[in-house]
């Protein structure tokens, strides 16, 4: 990997960290039930999307499990 | 974010139960007919309100004898789930003896599923020992300590696991006993310096 490419990462990483920061300090701001109906939106999608997985169960245990291996 | 925290119980008013808070919550009321449990990993980052979804959900029970897993076994085949897994019932529980994890999902649809694993160490057990009762709109559920939580996914990281850690920290970190969570992340060997995680 190039020095360019691994600063981009790093970059990339701490932004994302930033933005859980200031997330997070939304979600402890906000009330319990507008801060979960705006999560729910993006949560409910992601359970009604499952449904379209084109996957076998025995691919998707497969996927799962290289997953697992290549894990830190 | 109202959350009343006080050391073993959460509560969490007004919650909207999202699809997935469901589907574990439907779960769980089957499993704790038979074992006690414990929720842990990304779900618990996500009831608190973590922008991403999951695929899976790990669930730690003690090491249940034979005929108590077949009770359970049949109870999820009735309640609607499948095993994900090939295996029959024995084949299973042969599984979760080896410290394998075992997959259940509502039938016909495998994202998301449940991964159940029995206990396997020491961390695990104190993980079970030290669970968390959380207390949503007409449902609780159990899940890990949050300071054990933060070490762990500390220690597994990924970005992921770094930022679930992260925002659990920042959600909680007027309510957690820094002397427990120092203790986990020692016992993990792991620092949350470099992210602002600062015990």
């Amino acid at each position: 990997m190039s020095m360019e490419l691994s600063f981009d990462r790093k970059a990339h990483e701490k932004e994302r960290l930033a933005f859980v920061r200031s997330y997070a300090a939304w979600v402890k701001r906000t009330p319990n039930a507008e801060w979960s109906r705006q999560q729910g939106a993006l949560i409910d999608s992601f359970f009604e999307n499952g449904r379209n997985m084109p996957l076998s169960r025995k691919e998707y245990l497969e996927r799962v499990a290289v997953k697992k291996r290549v894990r830190p | 974010m109202d959350i009343q925290y006080s050391g073993r119980r959460i509560v969490v008013s007004e919650k909207y139960l999202t699809l997935l808070d469901r589907f574990v919550l439907d779960f769980i009321r089957i499993l704790e007919q038979e074992t006690p449990y414990v929720i842990v990993s990304g779900y618990v980052a996500i009831l608190f309100g973590r922008s991403r979804g999951t695929e899976d959900v790990d669930i730690l029970v003690p090491h249940l004898e034979k005929p108590s897993f077949s009770r359970l076994y049949r109870a999820l085949l009735d309640g609607g789930y499948e095993f994900l897994n090939a295996e029959d019932a024995d084949g299973l529980f042969d599984m979760l003896n080896k410290r394998m994890g075992i997959r259940v999902a509502r039938k016909e649809q495998f994202i998301p599923n449940i991964e159940l694993k029995f206990v396997k160490d020491e961390v695990d057990r104190i993980v079970l020992r030290d669970r968390v009762e959380v207390n949503l709109p007409g449902a609780d559920v159990y899940i890990s300590a949050i300071e054990i939580q933060i070490a762990y996914k500390l220690f597994l990281g990924s970005q992921k696991d770094i930022e679930d850690a992260l925002f659990l920290y920042e959600i909680f970190r007027e309510d957690l006993d820094p002397t427990i969570l120092k203790q986990r992340m020692e016992s993990f060997g792991v620092r949350g310096d470099e992210y602002g995680i600062v015990v």
